[in-house]
C-alpha cells in the first residue's frame, strides 16, 4: 500500500518567552492512503501541533512532512494555500463555519475560491448523507451544533480532499451527537476513499480506527 | 463562483455597521478638509483673477497690438491661437462730461473677452448700432434703455464726425472712470475712411487692428508669440513697440510664487497626516478585531490576495460612501467660508467678484487626495490581514482569556496601573492616537498666536492718518491711479465736507499729474541709463541701484511733488533734518527748503536705504519749462506710507507720474507758486468721535448722488480690514483645527469601543471575580484620560516649541504683525479633550457593555 503521509524526524519548538516548548520532538510516521487514523494524548503532548504540520501550516523545526509526494517546506506560501484548498479537507475544534454566510454557500465556499462549481451529484450525495438537505439556505447561527460540525464537514470534503483532517470534531458534543458524527466522518470517507487523520480523546471514536497513534511530550508511544 | 468573494464581502461589510460608521466618519473629515481647502483656495485664487481682470479689461491669455489687416488675417492660422478676437480701435469720444468713453469697433469674441457684452439687449447688428456701459450712456444724457438714440463725437484721422446712433445693447460699468462703447464690422464697413491705415506715417491708431486672444496652451507662449512675430516682420524685442507686439495677459497666466507652491504643500501633507493617523486606526482596528476570521479564510483556503480583494473591496464601498458625502459637505463649508477669505483680499483690491463653482477641478482634487490617503493608509493594515496565518483560526482560546491581566488584578494592581498596561498593549496606535490629538493643540494654538499678533493699530496707522481720505475713485484703482489733472477734486466737495458738523485737522493735499511735466526737478543723483517706456511713450532714467525717474519735458526728474497745509505735514512721519514739523512748515513757506519722503519699510520708520537718495542740506533745483526758477535744499526727511504716496495701499499714481521719486513734501502756498494749474488729489480730515457715522452716511450719499467719480478711505474701514485678517485667520484655522481635533476625538472613540468589544470577555471575567461595573468604568476612563493627557503634555510642548520658531518666524515675515505668545488656545483645547475623554467611556460603556455576565462570558464560546 502506498503512504500518503510520510513524516521524518519531525522537530517543532515553540519559543515561549525565554523558554523553548518542544511540542514536537522527533516524530516519525508514515499513514497508509485511505486509511483512518486516530491520534491520542494527554493535553500539550503535540497533537494539534502534528495535526497543523500536516496540513502545512507549521513549518518544520527540523525533519520533512511528505504529503502526496511533495516536501511541503519546498513550497511557498500561495502555493501551500492552495495545496490546502485542494488536498486537505480541515474540521476543527468548534465549527468555524462563516457566519455571513448559509450552510451551502459555506459548504462550496472552498471551491468558490478557486473559481470551480461544485459537482452537484457528490454535493447532493455528501449533503444527503450528513443530513443538512433541509438547512442549505440557513445560516449558521440557526442550526444545532451538531448540525453546524456536519457543514463543517461537509465544506472539508466537498473538494474531494485526498486526505481529511480533524481536531476533536466532537469536542463539545454530547454522546449520540459524537457518535454520529465520528460515524459519518468514517463513512463519508470510506465512501469517498479519503484518508482520515482524527484527534480525539473519544474512545468510541477511536474505536473505529484502523490504527492509533499516541502522543505524549512531543514523541510517539 | 467566482462572485462568492463578493457576496462575503458584501455581507461582512453589512454585518460591521459601528466600524462602517466609523471609517465613513473618518474618510468623510479626510475629505472636507481637502474639497474645503480647495474650495477656499481655488475660489479666493479665481475671484481675485476675475477682479484684476476686470479692472485690467481682459480676461484673455494675451493680446496683440497695432497690426496692419494683414498681420489680423494671419492670425486665423496661427495653430497656437484657439480663438481671437478684433478690435479695431477709434478713439475717445469728445463729448463727453466726467466719462471717458473709448470707440471702437469690436466682434463679439473681442467683446466676451473683454467684458464688453451686452447684459440687456443684443450686440450691435446694423451700422449704426452701439453697446456701451449704463454710466457712459448717463453721461451722454441718455438712460440705459435698447433703442434709444446717442449722439456721439470723435475724432479720426484729423478729421470731426459727430454720428447719431442706436443703443442695442448695454451693460453695468465695472470702472467709474472709463468704458468701451462698441459698434460692430457693419460699422466699419459703412465708414471706410475712418478705417484707412495710415500708422505707417501718423501714428494714427483708427485703422490699426488689435486682438485678444486665448491660446491652445500657456505652454511655451511667449516663445510662440515671438516667433510668429518674427514671421510677421516684426521684432519681438524692439523695446519701442510702436509697431507689431503682443504681450501675455500676466493676470490669467500669473508665475506660481514657490512660496505659495510650498505653503500649498505643507498644507496637503499636513492633511494627508490627519486623515492618515485617523483612517489608518480605524482599519488597524477592524483588522485586529478579526483576526481569528482571517486565519479561518485562510485555513478554508482563502489566499492572500483574496483576502487583500475582500479588504479593498470593502474600502472602496466605505470610500463610495463617504468620499462624496465629504465633498459635499466640505463644498459648502468652503463656499461658506470664502467670503471672509476673499473680504481680507479686498482691503487691496475694491469689489472683489466672489466666484466659486462647483468646478471640477475642486472635486476631482479632493477625491485623488482623499483616495490617497486612504490607499496610503490602509495599506498597511491590509498587509497585516493579508499575513495573518491561517493558524490564528486555532488560536483563539488561549487568545481571549488574557492570563497575565487576570492575575495582576488579582494580586491587587491599581485600577490605575491596569489602565496603563492596557495603554502598551498597542504602541503604535496610542502614538497615533496622541498624535492626532496633539496635532490638533498645537495647529489650533498656532493659529491662535498668529491672530493675537495682528496688529490692528499698526495696519491701522500704517495705511491712513486721519479719520476720513477723500479723492478720485481712480486713486483706489490699482490698475490705474491719480494721474492726470482732470483727476482731481473740485471745491464744491471740499465746501460741502466743510459744512459738515465735527471736521477738523482738514487739508486739501495737491499732487503733481502726467500733465505738469513742464516743471521737473535736478538734483545730484546720478543716472546711467535712459530710455522711452514702449507704453507710454515718456521718457525715463534709472540710477546705478534700479531705481527710476520718469523725465519731464526738458529731460529732467518730474518727481511726485506734493504740496499740503501745516496741520497735514505734522502728520507726517519726520526722521531726519528739521523734525519740528511747525518750524519746518515756517522755513518751507519761506521757501528755505523742501521736506523729502523716503519710502519706509511697511509698519517701520526705517527709511528704506534703496530709495534715500539724498542728505538733508543737498539741493534741488526746480525748473519750469526748462528755466530754473528755484532751489530748494533738503531741510528734513519723513519716512512714507501709503497714505502719503496716493491712499491706503495704493500707490500706482505716483508711480505713473514721477516713478520711484523722488517724494517732494511744500507747502500749499509754495506749490501752487510753481505749478500754474494745481490739482487737488485728496482732502484729508479728522471727524469728531460723535459725528463719525454722519459723515459715512453723508460721504456714501455724495457719491452715489452728487459726483459719481468720487471715493473715499476711512480709519474705520481700514480698522475692519485688519479685524477681518484676524478674523479670518481665526474662522479658517480653527475649521481646520475642529476637523483635526474631531479627527482626534474620533480616534479615541473608536479606541474605546474597540476596547470594550474586543474585551467583553475580560471584562467579563473581571467582574466575576469582584471588579464592579463602577471599577471597570473607572478604569477605561483612566485608559482614555491617559490618550488625553498624553496628547495635552505633547500638544503643549509642541505648542511653545512652535511658537517661538516657526510661527514667530513666519509672523515676523509679514509687516502687519506683532509677535504675541499665548497658550490659552491649547488650555481651552486641552481641557476640553481632557472632558471628552473622562466622558467618553461612560457613554461607550453604557452602550456597548449590555447584557448579563454570563452572556459575555459565552462571548468567545
Ligand atoms: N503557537 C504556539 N506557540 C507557543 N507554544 C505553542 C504553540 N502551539 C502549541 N504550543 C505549545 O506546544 C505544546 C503542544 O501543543 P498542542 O496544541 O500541540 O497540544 P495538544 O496535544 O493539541 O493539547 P490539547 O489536547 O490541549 O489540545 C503545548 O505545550 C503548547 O502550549
Ligand atoms: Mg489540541
Amino acid at each position: 500500500m502506498m503512504d500518503i503521509v510520510t513524516i521524518q524526524h519531525l522537530k517543532k519548538f515553540f519559543k515561549d518567552g525565554p523558554q523553548i516548548v518542544k511540542a514536537l520532538d522527533g516524530i516519525d510516521l508514515s499513514i497508509e492512503k485511505g486509511k483512518f487514523t486516530v491520534i491520542v494524548g494527554a493535553s500539550g503532548s503535540g497533537k494539534t501541533t502534528l495535526l497543523n504540520m500536516i496540513a502545512g501550516l507549521y513549518q518544520p523545526t527540523e525533519g520533512n512532512v511528505i504529503v502526496d509526494g511533495v516536501d511541503l517546506s519546498q513550497m511557498k506560501e500561495e502555493q501551500l494555500t492552495v495545496f490546502r484548498r485542494r488536498k486537505i479537507g480541515f474540521v476543527f475544534q468548534g465549527y468555524n463555519l462563516i457566519p455571513e454566510l448559509t450552510i451551502k454557500e459555506n459548504i462550496i465556499f472552498p471551491l468558490a475560491l478557486d473559481d470551480t462549481r461544485p459537482d452537484t451529484a457528490y454535493f447532493s450525495n455528501l449533503v444527503h448523507l450528513l443530513g443538512l438537505c433541509h438547512y442549505l439556505d440557513a445560516y449558521p447561527y440557526m442550526l444545532s451544533g451538531g448540525a453546524q460540525q456536519c457543514a463543517a464537514i461537509a465544506r472539508a470534503l466537498i473538494t474531494k480532499p485526498s486526505i481529511v483532517l480533524a481536531d476533536e470534531p466532537t469536542g463539545s458534543f454530547d454522546i449520540k451527537t459524537t457518535q454520529n458524527v465520528a460515524g459519518l466522518l468514517k463513512m463519508t470517507a470510506a465512501t469517498f476513499h479519503q484518508t482520515l487523520v482524527v484527534i480525539t480523546h473519544n474512545l468510541d471514536l477511536a474505536q473505529l480506527a484502523d490504527r492509533i497513534v499516541r502522543l505524549q511530550d512531543g514523541k510517539i508511544v | 463562483m467566482k462572485n462568492m468573494l463578493n457576496i462575503l464581502a458584501r455581507r461582512s461589510f453589512q454585518a460591521s455597521r459601528m466600524r462602517n460608521l466609523i471609517a465613513v466618519l473618518a474618510i468623510m473629515l479626510t475629505s472636507i478638509l481637502f474639497t474645503t481647502v480647495t474650495t477656499i483656495g481655488i475660489g479666493a485664487t479665481e475671484s481675485v483673477t476675475l477682479t484684476m481682470q476686470m479692472l485690467k479689461g481682459s480676461r484673455s491669455d494675451g493680446d496683440f497690438h497695432n497690426m496692419t489687416a494683414k498681420q489680423y488675417k494671419a492670425l486665423e492660422d496661427a495653430d497656437f491661437i484657439r480663438a481671437y478676437g478684433l478690435r479695431m480701435p477709434i478713439g475717445f469720444l469728445t463729448n463727453t462730461s466726467y466719462h471717458n468713453i473709448e470707440f471702437d469697433v469690436l466682434d463679439s469674441v473681442q467683446a466676451d473677452l473683454t467684458f464688453c457684452m451686452p447684459v440687456h439687449g443684443s450686440i450691435p447688428k446694423a451700422e449704426n448700432e452701439i453697446v456701451t456701459s449704463d454710466t457712459a450712456l448717463r453721461d451722454l444724457g441718455v438712460e440705459p434703455e435698447v433703442g434709444a438714440t446717442v449722439s456721439i463725437a470723435f475724432t479720426a484721422h484729423g478729421q470731426n464726425y459727430q454720428l447719431d446712433m442706436v443703443v442695442s445693447g448695454w451693460f453695468e460699468a465695472t470702472s467709474e472712470q472709463l468704458s468701451m462703447m462698441w459698434a460692430g464690422t457693419a460699422f466699419r464697413d459703412a465708414h471706410p475712411d475712418i478705417f484707412e491705415y495710415t500708422y505707417d506715417q501718423d501714428r494714427d491708431m483708427a485703422g490699426t487692428y488689435y486682438s485678444d486672444f486665448i491660446a491652445t496652451s500657456t505652454v511655451g507662449l511667449q516663445e510662440n508669440l515671438d516667433h510668429w512675430i518674427w514671421q510677421m516682420g516684426g521684432d519681438p524685442d524692439a523695446t519701442n513697440s510702436d509697431n507689431l507686439s503682443a504681450t501675455i495677459n500676466t493676470i490669467t497666466n500669473p508665475t506660481l510664487k514657490p512660496t505659495t507652491l510650498l505653503l500649498g504643500a505643507v498644507i496637503i501633507v499636513l492633511f494627508i497626516l490627519c486623515g492618515y493617523l485617523l483612517i489608518y486606526n480605524v482599519f488597524d482596528i477592524a483588522v485586529m478585531q478579526e483576526i481569528r476570521r482571517y486565519g479561518l479564510y485562510r485555513t478554508v483556503g482563502m489566499s492572500k490576495r483574496q483576502v487583500k480583494k475582500l479588504i479593498n473591496q470593502q474600502a472602496l464601498w466605505l470610500s463610495c460612501i463617504a468620499i462624496p458625502l465629504g465633498l459635499l459637505i466640505g463644498y459648502f463649508i468652503g463656499k461658506i467660508t470664502l467670503p471672509y477669505m476673499v473680504n481680507m483680499l479686498s482691503s487691496s483690491y475694491e469689489n472683489v467678484a466672489i466666484h466659486v463653482n462647483p468646478s471640477p477641478v475642486i472635486f476631482v482634487g479632493a477625491s485623488v487626495l482623499t483616495a490617497f490617503t486612504i490607499l496610503l493608509s490602509t495599506k498597511k493594515p491590509i498587509r497585516v490581514a493579508a499575513n495573518i496565518p491561517p493558524i490564528e483560526a486555532f488560536r483563539y482560546v488561549e487568545a481571549a482569556t488574557s492570563k497575565k491581566t487576570i492575575k495582576k488584578s488579582t494580586m491587587g494592581t491599581s485600577l490605575l496601573g491596569l489602565a496603563w498596561s492596557n495603554l502598551g498593549r498597542n504602541k503604535r496606535r496610542s502614538a497615533f492616537i496622541i498624535a492626532s490629538l496633539a496635532l490638533c493643540i498645537v495647529l489650533l494654538n498656532s493659529v491662535g498666536i498668529a491672530a493675537d499678533s495682528v496688529d490692528i493699530e499698526k495696519q491701522v496707522s500704517y495705511s491712513i492718518r486721519t479719520d476720513f481720505v477723500v479723492v478720485n475713485a481712480v486713486s483706489k484703482n490699482i490698475m490705474k491711479g491719480f494721474t492726470r489733472r482732470e483727476h482731481g477734486l473740485g471745491q464744491k466737495v471740499i465746501e460741502a465736507i466743510n459744512t459738515q458738523p465735527g471736521v477738523n485737522n482738514a487739508s486739501a493735499i495737491y499732487k503733481n499729474t502726467l500733465d505738469d511735466s513742464y516743471i521737473t526737478y535736478n538734483f545730484p543723483v546720478e543716472f546711467t541709463y535712459t530710455g522711452t517706456d514702449e507704453n507710454t511713450g515718456i521718457g525715463y532714467a534709472v540710477t546705478e541701484g534700479g531705481i527710476v525717474f520718469n523725465l519731464g519735458d526738458d529731460g529732467h526728474p518730474i518727481c511726485n511733488v506734493y504740496g499740503m497745509e501745516e496741520i497735514a505735514l505734522a502728520r507726517m512721519d519726520i526722521q531726519e533734518g528739521e523734525t519740528d514739523a511747525h518750524k519746518l512748515y515756517r522755513q518751507m513757506e519761506n521757501g528755505e527748503g523742501v521736506l523729502l519722503g523716503v519710502a519706509s519699510d511697511m509698519g517701520t520708520s526705517i527709511l528704506n536705504p534703496a530709495f534715500d537718495l539724498l542728505e538733508v542740506g543737498d539741493i534741488i533745483s526746480v525748473f519750469k519749462d526748462g528755466e530754473a526758477i528755484m532751489e530748494l535744499p533738503v531741510l528734513a526727511k519723513a519716512a512714507l506710507n501709503g497714505d502719503d504716496e496716493e491712499i491706503r495701499y495704493t500707490t500706482h499714481g505716483p508711480f505713473e507720474v514721477g516713478k520711484d521719486g523722488l517724494f517732494l513734501y511744500l507747502p500749499t502756498s509754495i506749490y501752487t507758486q510753481i505749478y500754474d494749474e494745481p490739482a487737488i488729489y485728496k482732502y484729508s480730515f479728522d471727524v469728531e468721535e460723535k459725528q463719525q457715522e454722519t459723515i459715512h452716511a453723508f460721504l456714501e450719499n455724495y457719491i452715489t448722488n452728487v459726483d459719481p467719480r468720487l471715493s473715499y478711505a476711512s480709519a474705520k474701514e481700514a480698522r475692519q480690514d485688519a479685524m477681518t485678517t484676524r478674523t479670518m485667520l481665526q474662522f479658517v484655522g480653527g475649521l481646520i483645527g475642529i476637523i483635526f481635533g474631531a479627527a482626534g476625538v474620533l480616534n479615541l472613540v473608536n479606541t474605546i469601543i474597540t476596547t470594550i468589544l474586543a474585551r467583553r470577555h475580560e471584562f467579563a471575567t473581571m467582574q466575576s471575580i469582584g471588579m464592579t461595573t463602577k471599577q471597570l468604568t473607572r478604569m477605561m476612563i483612566w485608559e482614555s484620560v491617559y490618550y488625553a493627557v498624553g496628547a495635552c503634555m505633547v500638544g503643549l510642548i509642541l505648542s511653545v516649541i512652535l511658537a517661538f520658531t516657526i510661527v514667530k518666524t513666519l509672523t515676523g515675515g509679514i509687516w502687519f504683525f506683532t509677535f504675541h505668545f499665548t497658550l490659552v488656545p491649547a488650555i481651552i483645547v486641552c481641557i476640553l479633550l481632557l472632558m471628552v475623554a473622562a466622558i467618553l467611556p461612560v457613554i461607550a460603556l453604557k452602550i456597548f457593555n449590555k447584557g448579563s455576565m454570563v452572556e459575555k462570558l459565552r462571548v468567545t464560546e
